[in-house]
């Protein structure tokens, strides 16, 4: 019985050591899963860790740009002060060049006093500039104490996560032990009865060591209570982190468009000088190519004056040569009349005195000789009236043409007679005229149509004159304005081939022997200088056999 | 003044010229007395030196030293001389020396013919102007002597 009695509290020992082991395994299992969770969180840290070293390289790497920035931004600043220096020289500058052109200064003032607000603006906006670098300076340093801070708390975690692994490895060699002691508890219930007073101080051991595990879970909760707070602590930082980030990107944007602004402003000064620079370009292009056209009108002008001077000196010359030339002709015809007259008067002294004395041939070479003699005469006499037109006064008078052509007629009366002409003149006008000259060229014309006339029908000559406008008159050479007195000398002689019409005004120009029609040509010479001298112009039409047409017109005033 | 001897001065530079004028003379029915002198110099020399003035002035108008004009104007703007009849006598005719030799007092102009005959005959009708005229200027539409057809 006794030792029923002791099988029956064997057998409940082991019931409870199979119950306490059950409890121990339990017991492991979730051992091990704490152990893969604190895994977890230690690769969770590692991340955030990580996170935080790629955060903080990013924000030194971002203070960096920043102070490139803040370098860049002074460089530009005294790059805009130097560049105002430049405009500020350049605008002094453009002043002295422009001071002469008035206007063009005026402007400039205004564009100086434009340039000049513009630097007090920059230099505003560079005082802004600054201090908005001092506050990025001191946002700067504020993150480098904050980052500061970070890396402590940083170094702290790490700490505590090596405390928490010793603790694992503890815990892990633990779990070791009680493997072991399982593995000897089963072989304690094997042995059965050897083990149980061991098993009853093994059961106090353990009850020992499961409040030590409770203690130590106590601490593992409170550690991970502490855990996340400091996750919370590190929420709320990592919060004002990107909030501050946001800030200085808010910053950041704001200097960039302030940036954008001045960079805007910049290129409209640098437009703005640009077009000033064209625009003086232009000006100084606009002179020079003024300098340029006034200079070449004075060399213009020079070479005209000079052209002139020539003209005016060659119209001297030319007109002391035609002076020279007709005093020569007057001079040389003039005196050449006395030995001429001489020789006639002695050859007609002989005829005369010695005629009983001479042959008939001999009397009548003397006769030949005469007659060259007379022609002499003759020739001499017309050159020097055609000379005469030119040194005698012309004294312009208001004269009845009628008067003048009665004076002709008179002056021909014999000739008129003889060769049975009619002279029709009842037609004519008041023209202002040299009375002497024009009386020389209406005998000329009148004389001549008698002389030319044709001998199988009475000569007629029909004299006329009207006052016209020029514009009626179709010739290039008279002024449409002015007014005209047109003569007309036409007769129905012999007239003339009409390719001789410019020909017949030639000095000596005649269209016939002298055995058929005597005289020299210089009849007609002297009636086309005599319209010259009246400032007219003369034309002459015919036809062979069909008379000839005269037409003179001289201006009526 | 008929009958009696009619006194001629010459002044003429030309020999030919003062040949035909004697030659001329000869011929004329008048009696006259000739003296010539070569220029305008010996010319005033002669009218201011002689105690007898001549009757009638034959004047060149080209002469040397002392041209035919100058010596009408001396001659017309003396009081001793101013009466005698100057005839200018020369070989061309310009209208405006004519004329201005009729304002400076000249008598007659006659322009000296080429032919001899007519030479002579213009001579003798001066001469007999100058008789019957004496010493008054005619008017100046009979100033220049043409010949006339007898």
């Amino acid at each position: 019985m006794a030792n029923k009695k002791e099988l029956d509290e064997f057998n409940n020992l082991n019931k409870k050591l199979t119950l306490q082991i059950e409890e121990n395994k339990k017991l492991a299992a979730e051992l091990i899963i704490a152990r893969k969770e604190l895994a977890f969180q230690k690769e969770e840290k590692g991340k955030r860790a990580a996170e935080l070293g790629i955060a903080n390289i990013e924000l030194a790497f971002q203070d960096d740009e920043k102070e490139k920035r803040a370098a860049e931004l002074g460089i530009a600043n005294i790059e805009l002060a130097f560049q105002g220096d430049e405009k500020e020289k350049r605008a002094a500058e453009l002043g002295i060049a422009n001071t002469e052109k008035g206007k063009r200064a005026e402007e400039l003032g205004i564009a100086n006093k434009e340039l000049a607000f513009q630097d007090e603006e920059k230099g505003k906006r560079a005082e802004e500039l600054s201090i908005a670098n001092i506050e990025l300076i001191f946002q700067n340093e504020e993150k480098e104490k904050r980052a500061a801070e970070l890396i402590v708390a940083n170094k702290e975690l790490a700490f505590q996560n090596e405390l928490k692994e010793k603790r694992a490895a503890e815990l892990g060699i633990a779990n070791k032990e009680l493997i072991f002691q399982n593995d000897e508890k089963e072989k304690r219930a094997a042995e059965l009865g050897i083990a149980n007073k061991e098993l009853i101080f093994q059961n106090d051991e353990k009850e020992k060591r499961a409040a030590e595990l409770g203690v130590a879970n106590m601490e593992l909760a409170f550690q991970n209570n502490e855990k996340e707070k400091r996750a919370a602590e590190l929420g709320v930082a990592n919060k004002e982190l990107a909030f501050q980030n946001l800030e200085k990107e808010k910053r950041a944007a704001e200097l960039g468009i302030a940036n954008t602004e001045l960079a805007f402003q910049n290129e409209e000064k640098e437009k703005r000088a640009a077009e000033l620079i064209i625009a003086n370009k232009e000006l100084a292009f606009q002179n020079e190519e003024k300098e340029k056209r006034a200079a070449e009108l004075i060399i213009a002008n020079k070479e005209l004056a000079f052209q002139n001077e020539e003209k005016e000196k060659r119209a001297a010359e030319l007109s002391i040569a035609n002076k020279e030339l007709l005093a020569f002709t007057y001079i040389s015809s003039h005196d050449m009349q006395e030995p001429l007259r001489k020789i006639q008067t002695f050859v007609s002294m002989i005829l005369e005195n010695e005629n009983k004395n001479l042959s008939e041939n001999g009397k009548y070479n003397f006769q030949r000789m005469q007659l060259a003699a007379a022609r002499m005469q003759q020739l001499i006499d017309d050159l020097l009236a055609f000379s005469r037109i030119n040194t005698t006064d012309h004294t312009f008078e208001k004269t009845e043409l009628n008067l003048i052509v009665e004076e002709v007629k008179a002056e021909l009366k014999e000739t008129i007679l003889e060769k049975h002409a009619t002279i029709i003149s009842n037609e004519l006008c008041l023209a202002n005229i040299i009375p002497f000259q024009f009386r020389q060229l209406m005998y000329n014309l009148v004389s001549n149509a008698l002389k030319f006339s044709n001998p199988a029908v009475s000569p007629q000559i029909l004299i006329k004159s009207i006052i016209v406008k020029g514009s009626q008159l179709n010739n290039e050479k008279l002024s449409p304005e002015k007014n005209y007195c047109h003569i007309i000398v036409k007769d129905n002689g012999i007239g003339f081939e009409p390719h001789f019409s410019e020909r017949i005004f030639g000095v000596f120009q005649k269209l016939h022997g002298k055995e058929v029609y005597g005289g020299t040509g210089i009849g007609l010479a002297i009636v086309k200088k005599i319209v010259e001298n009246h400032k007219g112009i003369i034309t002459a039409t015919g036809e062979l056999n069909k008379g000839a047409t005269f037409d003179i017109y001289i201006p009526a005033n | 003044m008929n009958l009696k001897e009619l006194n001629i001065l010459l002044a003429d530079d030309d020999d030919d010229d003062c040949l035909f004028f004697k030659e001329a003379l000869k011929s004329s029915t008048l009696t006259t007395h000739l003296t010539v002198v070569s220029n305008g110099e010996y010319l005033m020399d002669l009218l201011n030196k002689t105690p007898q003035l001549p009757d009638v002035l034959f004047l060149d108008l080209n002469m040397p030293r002392k041209n035919g004009f100058e010596c009408l104007s001396e001659i017309k703007l003396s009081d001793k001389l101013k009466q005698i009849p100057v005839i200018v006598f020369s070989t061309s005719f310009e209208q405006e020396v004519v004329n201005r030799l009729y304002q400076n007092g000249a008598h007659y102009f006659i322009r000296k013919p080429s032919e001899f005959s007519q030479f002579k005959k213009i001579i003798q009708q001066t001469l007999l102007l100058i008789i019957q005229q004496n010493t008054k200027q005619p008017i100046e539409k009979n100033f220049v002597i043409t010949l006339q057809n007898n």
